[in-house]
């Protein structure tokens, strides 16, 4: 009997972490997240989230997404928009701002979930990796390079430019070089 | 004896094939619940109520947990129900998890029918000549897990019987049963390489060899079979028709009902039906017939 109890303890103490570390959030509190005004004197960044490539592989796109709904017409899910830049602010940062001011869905791996130490954008607009094609997914450029390393350990500095765009042929069709190749 | 496994071998693998193919490929919500309808009348017919109470037992949790677990991987879907760290949990991930547990029940309680149907032999006498090596192992492991169940009540009633792990506290019972499932699996391992040697012994896999069964080709089989490649078609059909088509991500949305689309449901359901119904006649026919003696 006594040993049933300790058993009970421990199976409670690891529900106890579980809840703990699971922060459960309904909808409008999501979406209410505060956005610095600029002032003259803040340090901003602009973003901008762009599909131009899936237009020109309609073909590939998955059948279901195949809607206005979900690829607008001219490719521009957010266009260039000026944030305010916090100090220490990565570029994941600034995406899942943006994302969540302008209620976008985005879906994202965590940095402790794969072994690149780096949040992975999985989808945005519910326009996921794979959805255009087996070389398609979501690459970001910063002042026009892309820097081929995770998005959260790109921290930016004041005057920055993200771009967010969608690649159907890995980085090829919007410019960038997958891992230094052919550079 | 089971009325559906005096059929034919060739009949009954064809049969299992085309049903679990269907389900586990055409990722369709009517096919799934067709095909789990048909298994659960099948497998219920196949044991008695004390071991479907008991399956029910195990399926419900099972179903339940398979149905939770794709919502927490899983953000895709325009129906935000809440966020959970910083992650939306949506209204489409729960109904595909649905999906998911209902088709991975269907295919197990098929596997579990295929199981009781085609015994070894059945399975050895239509691969044992062609492929012996292959054959033998893959017999055996398709029959391990009900092996491993029969040997497990046994260890473990033998156990009981000598005053083992007779606590009443949950944690030496989990203990016991540890222990007995280590036991149990190295006997059947040694009893899988036993099974080999004396295979071996035997001349298994030599010419001129045969077989413990033999089965021969009936006209009954010979209807099954039709019937089913019939049924088959039908329900091909309409997917190659792309009437079945359905999809859950990002909203849930399906081809509108259409004149092959419905054949197709129709097909499937009366295919998975087959072996409920033949056995069902049977048990009338034996009911009619011992009343009237």
């Amino acid at each position: 009997m006594k040993k049933d109890i300790l058993a009970l303890c421990a199976i409670a103490l690891l529900i106890a972490v579980i809840v703990n570390g699971t922060e459960i959030q309904s909808v409008d509190e999501y979406y209410l997240t505060h956005i610095d005004d600029i002032k003259p004197d803040s340090e901003t960044v602009t973003i901008s989230i762009r599909c131009d490539t899936i237009l020109d592989n309609y073909g590939d796109l998955d059948k279901e997404l195949k809607s206005e709904k979900y690829v607008p017409s001219d490719g521009i899910i957010l266009p260039e928009t000026e944030y305010v830049l916090r100090p220490g602010d990565t570029v994941f940062d600034v995406l899942d701002r943006a994302v969540r001011y302008n209620k976008i869905q985005m879906e994202y791996e965590g940095a402790d979930k794969n072994s690149y130490g780096s949040v992975y954008v999985e989808g945005i607009h519910w326009l996921y990796e794979f959805s255009c094609g087996p070389l398609s997914g979501w690459m970001y450029k910063v002042d026009g390079d892309y820097p081929n390393y995770g998005c959260s350990k790109y921290e930016l500095k004041d005057g920055q430019k993200i771009e967010w765009v969608y690649t159907c042929d890995l980085g090829k069709d919007v410019g960038g070089v997958w891992q230094g190749r052919g550079n | 004896m089971k009325a559906f496994s005096g059929y034919h071998p060739l009949t009954l693998l064809i049969y299992f094939l085309s049903v679990l193919m269907t389900a586990m490929f055409l990722w369709n919500p009517v096919i799934q619940l067709e095909a789990l309808l048909g298994a659960g009348l099948f497998a219920a017919m196949l044991q008695n109520g004390k071991e479907t109470a008991g399956d029910i037992l195990f399926y419900i949790p099972l179903f339940i947990m398979a149905a939770l677990a794709n919502p927490l991987f899983s953000h895709n879907g325009v129906t935000i129900l809440f966020f959970m760290n910083g992650n939306p949990v949506t209204a489409e991930a729960f109904i595909y998890g649905i999906a998911l547990a209902v088709t991975l029940i269907a295919v197990l309680l098929w596997c579990k029918c295929y199981s009781i149907i085609m015994s070894s032999d059945k399975f050895i006498y239509l691969f044992g000549r062609a492929i012996p090596k292959l054959s033998l192992v893959l017999s055996m492991a398709l029959r391990f897990v009900p092996l491993f169940k029969r040997r497990f009540h046994k260890v473990r009633k033998a156990q009981r019987a000598m005053g083992m792990y007779s606590s009443k506290s949950y944690t030496d019972r989990l203990k016991g049963t540890l222990l007995t499932f280590s036991a149990v699996t190295s006997w059947s391992l040694e009893n899988a390489m036993e099974t080999s040697a004396s295979m071996k012994a035997r001349g298994y896999g030599l010419a001129g060899r045969s077989n413990f069964s033999i089965f021969r080709f009936a006209p009954h089989d010979f209807l099954l079979l039709a019937f089913n490649v019939l049924l088959m078609l039908g329900t091909l059909m309409g997917a190659a028709f792309g009437e079945l088509e359905f999809y859950y991500y990002p909203q849930i949305s399906g081809s509108s009902l259409s004149v092959p689309g419905l054949l197709a449901y129709v097909c499937f359901g009366v295919l998975t039906l087959l072996p409920f119904i033949i056995e069902l006649k049977e048990k009338i026919l034996w009911k009619y017939f011992i009343s009237k003696i």
